[in-house]
């Protein structure tokens, strides 16, 4: 077990050094030049050179990405005298935009999508599973019918249409929700709390359908499969073999789940835009306006990492629910 | 006589759905003694599976069941949840057809052997519970018993799965086993195993087993006493010997003739044959007005005339000349023609 997560580990380092050559790379691709965004306008060409000099954006996508490397270990360094400024191990780059290293970025944005992400998570999984089960039960009744429709619209709308609904809706035109800012959770809950129910909506009503419709196929399968027939069979109760259909459900839930989360974790740009919340995906979004490499691998980096962590703790869990899994 | 293992008494299933009610069994009445088989024939929609699951009132939502049913003493239809739980698995236990489904793929065999165990006496511990699965499983023929417990259903051959099914279900020696289609979904050779092992089995308990098949070879070797459904009625009833020999019903002689057989080609004088299949097919259940179900599709309904299709024919004792057993037919024919001719 424990070689196991070991050797899921390094693999997973190999992965994201990789990953970060692959954003590298990419970012100098679309010729995006981050010295353009910082030297103002106007711009003359000895400037932007200068600019560039100084960011060190003007070597070879190798040569940065070996910089990149020794940064996490050693940090980095750019400038020389008055203008210097240092990035300490593990240095993941320096946003010269925000004049602050992109860890502490991320730090700072994090409680923001975290509080999102828990929200949203909670929620989806009460509804996805709740809708899902009871449309399962009640099949082709009124709770099926209207929560089939229901996951329909959840899949099929974009995210920023049903956000600029709810803000539309619940904070110009009902006046009941706020609809931007974020209050921290030490601050006061209630207002943490409200504040995020719009976002909360929103998020949850999307990834729910996926729920509604895995749990409802699901449980409908388990319910008329052969195997809790034979069991009550055998004489148990309908309690017991109920309880043995939930883990038949659990499954994909789960594997899905995992997946969810750690996409959440990452940032949720569209949301975190149309609420004005200041999470990672507004972080990721803004380093992408001003072409700022040091945030867009980094965030990068970040939600990989995630994902990463995601899928793992998804794998351990899964022989857990499914012993078929432990054998193969 | 001594009391009967099973008993069934006017039995009757119906299905409701959209306000649409479907009697998919009507008046049936069977009587089972322990260490004999009882084989209930039938095409698919016959009733006979839905026969077999309202004993254990294992019927699916929106189907009821009235009459009277007895096994080993107990009133199934009457009984609670209660009496039911304790009943089902212990008194009478069930075979299903595909093993596979039939098998939870999220417990190994062991597992399913031991609750089975468990369910009926908590006081087992669950080593000892497993340790009865290894027996079990040892009994039905299972090599390396020991291993094959911690094994899990996919992992299993279809044959195998269906001896674990079959461990599952005599674990705590029911007086009836209900044993739907067990075959089926097996191929010939294993086949013939499995059901040498049920009738060994059937032997060294002394229970009663109730066969529901389509398919007459399997029958014949198998069966004591054979009842032939047709849209969920009677349509015969009476020994092995009764219904090869001296079938008394146009449905059985049309199901009979229906079954593949190795031997045609010297029953016809060394002439090529084709299978004979029964024209037309099953009546539906929810249009079913007076009359004999089986009239459509019978070639012997000329001769009787009317009487077919206005009055429904009743089981009717025949005199039988070799088991001496009851022989009973729903058909308003006293006596059938000769075979070839009913068989057209």
């Amino acid at each position: 077990m424990i070689v196991y997560i070991a050797r899921r580990m390094v693999t997973a380092v190999f992965m994201l050094l990789a990953i970060a050559f692959v954003t590298i790379s990419l970012f100098f691709g679309a010729s995006k030049d981050p010295a353009r965004a910082m030297c103002g306008k106007p711009c003359p060409p000895e400037t932007r050179a200068k600019v560039s000099a100084y960011m060190q954006t003007d070597q070879s996508t190798v040569w940065q990405y070996a910089e990149f490397v020794k940064g996490l270990f050693v940090g980095r360094t750019y400038g020389e005298g008055a203008q210097q400024v240092h990035c300490h191990a593990p240095c993941f780059g320096y946003s010269f935009p925000n004049r602050s290293d992109v860890t502490t970025l991320i730090a700072e944005r994090l409680p923001v999508t975290l509080s999102l992400a828990f929200g949203a998570a909670v929620l989806c999984l009460v509804v996805g599973i709740g809708f899902g089960a009871l449309s399962a039960i009640r099949k082709g009744g009124v709770v099926d019918r209207f929560s089939t429709g229901f996951a329909m619209f959840g899949l099929s709308v974009p995210t920023f249409l049903v956000g600029l609904l709810v803000v539309q809706v619940f904070g110009f035109m009902l006046n009941a929700l706020p609809y931007s800012g974020f209050v921290s959770f030490s601050e006061s809950p209630t207002d943490w709390a409200w504040h995020l129910i719009g976002p909360w909506m929103v998020l949850s009503f999307i990834l729910a359908a996926g729920y509604i419709r895995v749990t409802r196929t699901q449980l409908l399968n388990e319910l008329s499969a052969d195997h809790l027939v034979a069991m009550t069979a055998r004489g148990a109760s309908a309690r017991q073999v109920n309880r043995h259909a939930v883990r038949g459900v659990m499954v994909p839930v789960v594997a899905m789940f995992a997946l969810d989360v750690t996409a959440l974790l990452g940032g949720s740009v569209i949301a975190e835009k149309v609420f004005s919340l200041h999470g990672l995906g507004d972080l990721l979004l803004s380093g992408v306006n001003e072409s700022d490499l040091s945030i867009v691998v980094g965030v990068t980096l970040f939600s990989a990492f995630l994902i990463i962590i995601g899928n793992l703790i998804a794998d351990l869990l899964m022989p857990l629910l499914d012993p078929r899994i432990r054998r193969a | 006589m001594p009391d009967p293992v099973l008993q069934v008494e006017d039995l009757c299933v119906s299905f409701t759905s959209g306000g649409v009610t479907a009697d998919v069994v009507r008046d049936l009445s069977v009587r089972l003694d322990g260490g004999r088989t009882l084989a209930v024939v039938g095409e698919s929609g016959s009733g006979k599976t839905i026969t077999g699951r309202a004993i254990m009132r294992l019927l699916p939502r929106g189907a009821s069941a009235r009459g009277r049913i007895v096994v080993a003493g107990r009133e199934m239809l009457s009984a609670d949840e209660r009496e039911l739980r304790r009943a089902r698995g212990s008194d009478v236990a069930m075979v299903f057809q595909d093993s596979m489904s039939a098998l939870s793929p999220y417990l190994d065999i062991g597992a399913h052997i031991a609750q089975a165990v468990r369910l009926h006496d908590p006081s087992v511990t669950r080593r000892a519970a497993r340790a009865r699965a290894v027996e079990m499983l040892d009994r039905v023929g299972i090599p390396e018993p020991a291993n094959a417990v911690c094994r899990f259903p996919h992992e299993f051959s279809g044959g195998m799965r269906q001896r674990a099914v079959i461990a599952m279900a005599l674990v705590n020696r029911p007086a009836l086993l209900i044993a739907d289609e067990p075959t089926t979904a097996l191929d010939v050779t294993v086949q013939a195993q499995i059901l040498a092992l049920l009738r060994e089995l059937q032997q060294e308990y002394g229970m009663a087993m109730l066969l529901i098949s389509h398919d007459f070879g399997v029958v014949g070797s198998v069966a004591d006493d054979v009842l032939v459904l047709y849209a969920g009625r009677q349509a015969e009833y009476g020994s092995l010997r009764d219904i090869f020999d001296q079938p008394a019903h146009p449905y059985t002689v049309g199901l009979r003739a229906a079954t593949p057989r190795l031997d045609a080609r010297l029953d016809t004088g060394g002439e090529r044959t084709r299978l004979r299949a029964i024209p037309g097919a099953p009546t539906s259940l929810r249009d079913a007005g007076p009359g004999c179900a089986f009239a459509p599709r019978c070639g012997l309904a000329d001769q009787v005339g009317e009487r077919c299709v206005v009055e429904t024919p009743l089981p009717t004792v025949r005199p039988t000349s070799e088991s001496g057993g009851l022989h009973l037919a729903a058909c308003h024919l006293d006596r059938l023609p000769a075979l070839q001719e009913v068989a057209r």
